[in-house]
């Protein structure tokens, strides 16, 4: 072990913690755990799913209602036209 | 005092465990951090795992080891975690007077302070090295990495700190006087 070696030995030579730091540890590992209730990974993801695939049944059943409305309207307009076309083709026979 | 049946021949005893092994955990962080208070902190972390894991622990050598690799472990954790303060630049590194003698306590601030400039694994190898006085397969053991790494550390860390230590005008003959 060269001069420099022997430098760095007593340089790094261990140190003592503070006076007290046994009996802190020792009241810290005698104090009881707390447990911390942990959501289950599981449940959340499970939760997720229900929540994306209700949203989507959602949206699909909106969807659906929005094309009922369209087809109404468009049987509406197409009924009107029909009976336009109806009252001229009698007035023409007459 | 908490007192755990490890083996029907062997009870540990986690107080004396502690006493026993508070400088050795204690100088790992500190030398690692630099920090005298996160070290404690860390030095803490590592007594309270040892503690909840007290069953697994099978002989007081083996508590040693094991509190060893667990300091390391954590240590380099934290100082990972730590936010990052401004690194002590070599430059600002005090410049030992020239008539420094070997056993000078300016001399070793100066050698923690260079160490603490290495990057996290040589600064490690480096404190189990002469902290720890341990060789450089048990070194390559704690660390998880091979021995010709360690080896490979060391070697290139003492001469980096050798040319800093030239480089400010401190040679072997001039410590020696």
């Amino acid at each position: 072990m060269d001069w420099l070696e022997q430098e760095l030995k007593e340089a790094l030579a261990r140190k003592e913690p503070s006076a007290d730091f046994a009996s802190r540890v020792m009241r810290r590992a005698e104090r009881p755990e707390r447990k911390l209730y942990r959501f289950p990974r599981w449940l959340a993801a499970a939760a997720a799913v229900i929540v994306l695939a209700g949203a989507g049944l959602e949206y699909r059943q909106y969807r659906g209602e929005q094309a009922k409305e369209q087809l109404l309207e468009a049987f509406r307009i197409a009924s009107v036209k029909v009976n336009h076309i109806q009252t001229q083709v009698q007035e023409v026979g007459k | 005092m908490i007192e755990l049946e490890t083996t029907p021949e062997i009870a540990l005893d986690f107080s004396s465990l502690v006493r026993e092994h508070q400088s050795m955990v204690f100088s790992v962080c500190w030398h690692f951090l630099h920090d005298r208070e996160l070290a404690e902190d860390v030095a803490q972390e590592v007594f309270l795992k040892l503690h909840r894991n007290m069953a697994s622990i099978q002989s007081p050598s083996h508590a040693g080891h094991w509190l060893r690799k667990v300091a390391v472990q954590r240590a380099i954790d934290a100082g990972r975690r730590r936010v990052r303060r401004p690194q002590v630049a070599l430059a600002d590194v005090a410049e030992p007077v020239a008539d420094s003698r070997v056993g000078d306590p300016l001399l070793k601030e100066t050698l923690r302070r260079l160490i603490a400039t290495l990057a996290e694994t040589p600064r490690m190898v480096m404190i189990l090295r002469y902290q720890e006085d341990l060789d450089p397969a048990e070194i390559g053991r704690v660390m998880e990495m091979p021995v010709a790494t360690v080896k490979s550390h060391l070697q290139r860390s003492l001469a980096l700190l050798r040319e800093k230590l030239t480089r400010r005008g401190l040679r072997e003959d001039r410590w020696i006087g």
